[in-house]
């Protein structure tokens, strides 16, 4: 056990970590050159195109030092967004160590902070690691200093990289040899391994990645999962070295996969302790704080003969992605759905890209919101983040919503531009500070429901794309909710209702009935389309009517060509979803739901 | 020389409409893909050719009816169209006439439809068209001003279109119909009347207005591309098309089709009545369709393939099709509603053992109460604003 280290690099959004966890897998030959694809970890489309790392992947690599031993290296990947800082947690229970990688030319970033003390928390050492001293505007003697100053880091024990060129990777493979401690445990004592995350095989159920901190895992075991008090049958286990090598065993340290013909997908709790049936652990390792969702949505397929996809890919997903909650839900104009809750808007996007593409569902999610804490006046009190279950306004005492606080990093010269955008979203005590000179951090207390719409695309607009965004949670405060309807022709149409502020209700609702407006054609009637509060109309679109479709040749005997036209036609019509007489192509609510971050 | 019979052609008088209702006869029809020149808005199967080809092409029709000759249907129309037929000389018209009736079923008192061009009609041709047994003459008036034609680039001027529809009337054809086309930008409302009213006074018995169709393949298509020409938006040809139905009911013609008008119900065209009806139709000639015994096909577009495949002795057909039920179902709701006869329920029934009105009860209330559609005893008729929508109506029917 003394030649294996876990670690993983934990970093700013940008700084480098995927870059990094290439070349130490390149390195120790963990895959071949010739097979060698940029940011191997990245595994999902999704974050190779986005270049953000989402699931953490892991990757166990053979090292032979300048000691003449050979380590086992455990790689764990970890996310660098804000909305997955769960899935950090999780990772650093697996390490006994960790990178923190800084950028030569950024220097320390609030997240790079947040992480450290998240690292902190769970006694990681921790080797600071300088990365892109290649570039120009490298400035390590400012980075060391902020290390030590911000960060309290020793900055003379900084290893200094360049993860793209390769040089000083060897210097950090050492520095993880050297100064990392190996992985206690006892390999005979009872086993508890950690569920730190799982990946589905369709031929092979469930694939459990876990960190074995005491005892041994061997095939043919019987295992029982402390949590959910389920028993299974071992049936492989191994190393993660890019591919699944299966191994005798996994002893005490160690990190690999385990599959034991686990086909419930709500058999699987992340987080939970493996121990033997017959010989069990007293007690499960101590657990994750549980990640809450703070935005929610709800999710219909396209067209409703594929809710039966839908629902599989969720069980699926919802395995290693234990953050993303979802429950049935149904719409009068949708069909059957499911109402989720997400981490933030970025999980939101990534599980819904996810059900796209590696599960092929088109789907229409509703507009996003927060979960609003109401006091009735009978003294009760309910939680509610779905406009359709948001009570009577006569019963309500009193709402609260959840605020965040958001830090936006930008060059000084938008300051006045972000402060403005932070005063329209109702942001309260903002303030800012110079991080170094000309950049500035704005700190804003704010709702989360004003960042749920287009608030991205606003702070990419205003700082012409220099501003970043960070948020962490904040607490309820009381505010003044309204439930704004949007009328097609005089009918409600659920999936478009929405909890808004007060002060925004008349904005938001023109803005629906806009883009409704654009989106629905023509139809033989003219269609009325409104927003609502209450009996009161506050906004008004009208869609004037066509008048004539027929074309007026049709004659020489060519039935087939206007036939063919119709037939298309009545095809698109079935992917229309009536509301009363009018008919609403799904595009048009895609248009009016889109979040508006792209 | 052999000829329909054309003293058994039903009088103007005599008001029958056994003929034009569906009759038990099918449609024959001949495309005659030559024009002396080529509209620009035209996106027909059409060539300027000399007369070598013409020959050849009168031996390819009539080479096409002996391959057709056990096709099972008897014929009681038959319509020559194109292109421009009128172009076909004397003879010629005599050889395809003859052809026909020795090698099909053509019933003796089959009625005989011929498309013409002002330019082409004169007293000795349209005697010669008479003498063949032409019963229906559809003339491409197209415009009475000469701006228009200029426009549309036709060769005949307002006078000659208005002398063609004289000559016809005088030579005594049972019914003579006028085509014009509205819809050309910049011109007024008032304009438009003055064409219908115009072909009304000169005593045309059935009218056919289409709207101006730019298709993208035609040198009108192009000039709207590139901007020398501008189209009338969709508003403007809307209310065309409710001032062409108001206009000519006022002045007693029955729109008994989006695009049809007839002065008397026997002025119906009884050859296009069976397209929207689905009787079945032979077509020969390049790019003709046909349906017989629940089948479609179509034969090649270009004149040199179609003549290549007659000659090797094989028909020349580009593809085919077999509708499903639900397929034809649609056509006959499609075609249908196109008619001011709309979409007769007891047929339907007949055809396709379905109760339309009982399965689409929510459609047939929110139609009627919108005025787009009436049920009339065993019809469901579409009224004027329901005439407009058609492909809608059509559309909006589950079976």
């Amino acid at each position: 056990m003394d030649n294996v280290r876990s670690f993983c690099i934990i970093a700013h959004i940008d700084h480098g970590k995927s870059t990094l966890a290439d070349r130490l897998i390149q390195h120790c030959g963990g895959v071949a050159d010739r097979d060698f694809r940029d940011q191997i970890l990245d595994s999902m489309d999704i974050e190779r195109e986005r270049g953000i790392t989402i699931k953490s992947n892991t990757v166990t690599l053979d090292y032979t030092a300048r000691d003449g031993k050979t380590y086992k290296l455990n790689l764990i990947d970890t996310p660098g967004h804000v909305d997955f800082s769960h899935e950090v947690r999780r990772s650093l229970m697996s390490c006994e160590g960790a990178l923190l990688l800084v950028d030569a030319s950024q220097g320390v970033e609030a997240q790079t902070m947040a992480n450290l003390y998240l690292a902190l928390e769970h006694d990681l050492e921790m080797v600071p690691v300088i990365n892109k001293i290649d570039l120009p505007a490298a400035d390590v003697d400012r980075v060391k200093e902020e290390i030590e100053e911000d960060l309290g880091l020793d900055a003379d024990e900084a290893v200094l990289c360049s993860a793209k060129t390769g040089k000083g990777i060897e210097d950090v493979l050492e520095a993880i040899v050297e100064r990392l401690p190996p992985p206690e445990g006892d390999p005979s004592a009872p086993l508890q391994a950690l569920i730190f995350d799982a990946q589905y095989d369709p031929y092979r159920g469930a694939v459990l990645l876990v960190r074995v901190m005491e005892g041994t895992l061997r095939p043919r075991q019987s295992i029982l999962l402390m949590h959910s008090d389920k028993s299974f049958n071992v049936e492989e286990v191994g190393l993660l070295q890019i591919k699944k090598v299966a191994t005798k065993e996994l002893a005490a340290g160690m990190v690999g996969y385990v599959i034991a013909g686990v086909k419930a997908v709500s058999d699987i709790a992340i987080g939970d302790t493996i121990t033997d049936t017959a010989e069990p652990a007293a007690d499960p390792l101590p657990g994750y704080k549980e990640a809450k969702p703070v935005v929610f949505s709800s999710v219909y397929p396209m067209s409703t003969d594929e809710y039966t996809d839908l629902t599989k890919a969720l069980e699926k997903l919802k395995l290693n992605d234990a953050a993303l909650t979802y429950e049935k839900d149904s719409s009068v104009a949708l069909g059957f759905g499911f109402r989720c809750g997400f981490l933030g808007l970025l999980h939101l996007e990534v599980v819904q890209e996810r059900l796209r593409r590696e599960y092929d569902l088109s789907l229409i999610l509703s507009a996003p919101s927060v979960r609003y804490r109401v006091t009735l006046t009978d003294g009760k009190e309910m939680w509610v983040d779905n406009p359709s279950l948001y009570p009577d306004r006569g019963s309500i005492e009193a709402a609260e919503e959840p605020f965040i606080k958001a830090a936006v990093m930008m060059p000084e010269r938008y300051v006045g531009a972000v402060m403005e955008l932070c005063r329209e979203r109702r942001g309260e005590n903002t303030t800012f500070s110079y991080l170094a000179v000309g950049r500035v951090e704005l700190t804003s207390e704010m709702p989360l429901a004003e960042v749920l719409f287009d608030f991205y695309d606003r702070l990419k607009s205003v700082t012409q794309g220099y501003g970043s965004f960070d948020y962490e949670m904040l607490d309820y405060r009381p505010t003044d909710l309204v439930k704004v309807d949007i009328l097609v022709n005089g009918e409600a149409v659920d999936a478009l209702a929405q909890l808004v502020h007060t002060e925004k209700a008349r904005a938001r609702a023109l803005h629906y009935c806009e883009r409704l407006a654009d989106t629905i054609p023509k139809q033989q009637f003219k269609i009325a389309i409104q927003g609502a509060v209450g009996g009161d109309i506050i906004a008004r679109k009208t869609i004037n009517a066509y008048r004539k479709d027929v074309t007026a040749k049709c004659y020489g005997g060519d039935i087939s060509r206007k036939r063919k036209l119709l037939e298309k036609q009545k095809k698109g019509k079935k992917r229309m979803k009536m509301v009363g007489s009018v008919e609403i192509p799904q595009s048009a609510f895609v248009a009016v739901l889109k979040t508006d971050r792209d | 020389m052999s000829q329909f019979n054309s003293d058994s052609v039903p009088d103007r008088e005599s008001g029958t409409e056994t003929e034009t209702e569906t009759g038990t006869g099918a449609g024959l029809y001949i495309h005659v893909p030559f024009c002396t020149s080529v509209c620009p808005y035209c996106d027909f199967a059409v060539t300027i050719a000399g007369q070598e080809r013409r020959r050849g092409w009168v031996g390819g029709v009539v080479r096409e009816a002996e391959m057709y000759s056990d096709v099972g249907l008897a014929f009681d129309t038959v319509y020559l169209g194109g292109g421009t037929p009128s172009s076909l000389d004397r003879e010629q018209l005599a050889q395809i006439v003859d052809g026909l009736s020795r090698n099909l079923d053509v019933e003796r008192q089959a009625l005989l439809f011929l498309e013409a061009n002002p330019e082409d009609v004169s007293f000795p041709n349209a005697s010669a068209w008479r003498d063949v047994g032409v019963h229906f003459v559809s003339l491409g008036v197209q415009s009475f001003d000469d701006s228009d034609l200029a426009f549309l680039g036709r060769r005949h001027s307002a006078a000659d279109a208005r002398s063609a529809v004289e000559i016809l009337r005088e030579t005594g054809f049972s019914t003579v119909s006028v085509d014009l086309i509205y819809g050309l930008d910049g011109r007024s409302e008032n304009h438009w009347r003055r064409q219908l009213d115009l072909a009304v006074d000169l005593g045309a018995d059935h009218l056919s207005c289409y709207q101006l169709t730019v298709h993208e393949e035609t040198v009108l298509g192009r000039r709207v591309a590139n901007g020398a020409v501008t189209e009338l938006g969709d508003e403007g040809l809307s209310e065309l098309f409710f001032l062409t139905h108001e206009h000519l009911a006022n002045a007693g013609f029955e729109g008994y089709e989006v695009s049809n008008f007839s002065s008397a119900p026997e002025h119906r065209s009884a050859h296009n009545q069976k397209y929207w009806d689905h009787t079945p139709y032979l077509g020969l000639g390049p790019s003709a369709h046909s349906f017989a015994g629940g089948r479609r096909w179509w034969n090649r577009r270009k004149v040199r393939l179609w003549q290549n495949a007659l000659t090797q002795g094989t028909l020349p057909v580009d593809g085919e099709e077999r509708p499903s039920r639900e397929q034809l179902l649609l056509e006959a709701l499609m075609l249908g509603f196109r008619t001011a006869a709309g979409v007769n329920l007891d047929r339907l029934h007949d055809r396709f053992a379905i109760d339309l009105l009982a399965e689409n009860e929510d459609v047939v209330d929110r139609l009627c109460a919108s005025g787009h559609i009436e049920v009339d005893g065993s019809s469901l008729r579409p009224t004027l604003a329901g005439l407009a929508i058609a492909d809608t109506l059509a559309r909006s029917f589950s079976a």
